[in-house]
Formats: structure tokens, sequence, C-alpha cells
């Protein structure tokens, strides 16, 4: 058996999921069932930027495959497309070339929504969590203006002119503050705070400190760390973001 | 409490801006119904617990309510948990205390800076725990179920 082969293809769906914002404890096990169902004993480590994976031949020669992961979103149905196609190889056990064409393709086929269906994803979320944080009709439809700026922000401006995150997530929070001031100032929209929250959960961390909650306790620790001091710096980016945009209004 | 008010339109909301999270986190087909109304349970079951206990508490039970409802959705449609878990517990999660402390942080109020921080750590603590607990119980738990109905049927 060809094992650089079959390195390189558990290394290339452990790197799918991780890109995906699968949790770290299902890439390790999923790569290791992968390369336990090929007759091996893989040794996998993984963080949410990089990933390890360790095999030996045999015949005892050990070889070793390192991933830099680059920063990454949350695609749900990447995750779902890999975790369904690591229990197919796992179960069936295909020949090496035939399961390198699969893995291949993952990621390329799959459905993702157009930009304008995901503008109209960040607007509702924003609108919707100022309805949820006690706004008024009009205060929704200024949170959901607010959340559609945002979006453009960060799907298409950001992007192009090839921002760091730190400083993407600034900027996009201090568009969203301002453009809250200036519509309460132009008594459109009436409670400030219940705006600007709202069109801000669409940036802040919360659920990756969650996550990473969750991972220490798991016991991927290392991972768990990385991600608190993430979420940390991100939330900070957000409130100097608005400092900025409030500093400006003032 | 009026039920309409203070308990059902939240919910609704939570359900709404859940869907909405859904689009942005690529969740496809029925799913993103069902990262919906998971969001507007553990919302419900949290406005209900909060009239006895605290927020960290109240917490604690709404995302055992969403784990619950998630690793149904999750073994009924053959699909990983995490998706559906991460979107419900999306209106619980502390994104507002994150903010609110780190701009404590940035005007230098460093008193309200931690006692906020600190509150934010628990709530993601208490949210982390609630979902790992119920995961791991209902991994124990449903296998016996499931035997226990192949038997009888």
């Amino acid at each position: 058996m060809d094992y650089d082969a079959l390195l390189n293809l558990g290394t290339e769906l452990g790197y799918k999921l991780v890109l995906s914002g699968a949790e770290i404890y299902r890439v390790e096990e999923s790569v290791l069932r992968l390369l336990t169902a090929y007759g091996l004993q893989p040794q996998v480590f993984a963080l949410p930027s990089c990933l390890i994976v360790s095999v030996n031949t045999p015949a005892g020669h050990p070889i070793t495959q390192m991933r830099r992961v680059p920063p990454h979103g949350t695609d749900i149905e990447l995750l779902e497309r890999c975790n369904d196609l690591c229990r197919q190889l796992c179960r069936e056990v295909p020949p090496l070339p035939e399961a390198a064409e699969l893995v291949g393709k993952l990621g390329q086929d799959h459905r993702s929504y157009p930009t304008r269906v995901l503008l109209l994803g960040y607007a509702a979320a924003a609108a919707f969590f100022t309805a949820f944080y006690g706004g008024t009709l009009l205060d929704t439809l200024c949170g959901g203006l607010c959340g559609l700026a945002v979006g453009v922000w960060m799907l298409w401006a950001s992007p192009r002119l090839r921002f760091n995150n730190l400083f993407q997530t600034l900027i996009g929070a201090a568009i969203a503050s301002l453009l809250a001031l200036v519509l309460v100032h132009m008594k459109i929209g009436g409670q400030l705070e219940a705006i600007t929250i709202g069109t801000l959960m669409v940036l802040v961390p919360g659920m990756a400190l969650t996550n990473a909650m969750r991972e220490i306790m798991v016991g991927d620790i290392f991972s768990g760390l990385s991600r608190t001091a993430e979420s940390i710096l991100t939330a900070t980016a957000i409130a100097l973001g608005v400092m900025v945009s409030l500093a400006i209004g003032n | 409490m009026e039920l309409l008010a203070d308990l059902l339109m939240p919910s609704l909301w939570a359900f709404l801006a859940c869907v909405g999270f859904g689009l942005v986190y690529n969740i496809q087909g029925a799913g993103i119904l069902i990262c919906g109304f998971g969001g507007a349970l553990g919302w419900f079951f949290y406005l209900i617990a909060r009239q006895w206990v605290g927020s960290i508490v109240a917490a604690f039970l709404a995302a055992v309510a969403i784990t619950v409802f998630s690793e149904w959705m999750a073994r009924v449609r053959r699909c990983p948990v995490t998706g559906y878990l991460q979107v419900a517990l999306l209106p619980l999660v502390p994104g507002s205390g994150i903010y609110y402390s780190m701009r404590y942080c940035v005007a230098g109020d460093t008193q309200q800076f931690l006692s906020t921080l600190l509150n934010t750590f628990g709530m993601a603590a208490s949210l982390a725990i609630g979902a790992m607990l119920t995961s791991t119980v209902l991994r124990l738990l449903l296998p016996y179920f499931q035997g226990s109905q192949k038997n009888s049927g």
C-alpha cells in the first residue's frame, strides 16, 4: 500500500474539517478512524490553525505531515459533507485512488448560498436580534440596515482590501455603530443600545467563547485557550470600533 | 408574566434571528428551520427558568433543553449535531456580555469590567457544561432505549 498517499488522504480530510469550523475532537477522531480503517495506527494532533498527522508504516518507518490552516469561519454544509464522507470511507474502505478523488472533490461541488442570500442572512440576524433586545418595529428595520452594511463590509469590501481579521472586525463594528448613531439622530430609530448590540451580534464572538469553554472542558486545552484569546481580542476590537464611532458622533 | 408579550414574542425573534444566522453559517435545507426552532425553544426555557433562578442556572437549563432537542434531530436526520447546537445556542451565548465587558475595559472602568467579564465566562461555561453533560448522558442512555425498543418490537 502507498502510505504517503494514505497520509495525504487523512491530512486532506482533516484539513477540510478544521476549515469547516468543526470541533477539534471531531477532527482528531475522524482522521484517526479513517487511517485506522486502512490498517494504520496514526497519531493526530489538531489546533484551530494547524493539523499534524503522523503514522508508522508496518516496516517501522515513521512519516509525518503538518498542514497550516488559514483563518476560517463556519461552514456547516461542508462539515456535514466531510462527516458523511468519513463515515462512508470507514465503512467501505475503497481503494486509495478512489478515496483520494472523493476527498479531493469535497468542497468543490458543495452547496453554498449566493452572496445576496448571505447579505439577507446578516440583515435578518441583526434585525431580529434588535427586536430580541427590546427594539420597536422601526428599530428592527434600522438594525436590518446596519446588519446589511456590516454584511457588505465583511463579505465584499474587506476581502478586497486584504485587511487582517482583527482590523476587519474593528472597522465593521465602527460602521455598525456609526450608522446606528446616524439613524437615531435622524429620529428613525429610537433605542440606540438595542440597535447597536443587535447589529454587533453578527460580529461578537459569543459562540467562539462557548466553544472554547467546551474544548477546555473536553481536554483540548491548547485549542480552547487559543480560541479564548481570539474571542477576547475580537471583543476588544469591537469595543474599540464602537468607541471610535461614538467619539466621532459626539 | 404576560404569555404573549414576555414569552412568545421574544421566542419568535430568537427563531427568526437563528434562521438568519443559519444562512450565514451555510446550513442547507430543512436544517435551518430546526436550528431556528431550537433557538426559540432554548430561549423559551430560559425565560421560564429565569423566574425562579439566576441567569447562569437558567442558561444551564436552557442548554440542556437545546441539547436534547438537537441530539434528537441529529439522530433523526443523521447529521453531526454541531450545526444545530451552535446556531440554537446563539440567543443564549454571552455575546453582549463579552462586548460590554471589553467596552468597560476600554473606558477604564475596572470594577465593572471584571464583574461583567466573570459573569460572561460563567454564562459561557454553564452553557458548555449543560451541552456536554446532556450529550454524554444521552450517549449513555440512547443505546439502552433503542435496544429495549428492538426487543419489544
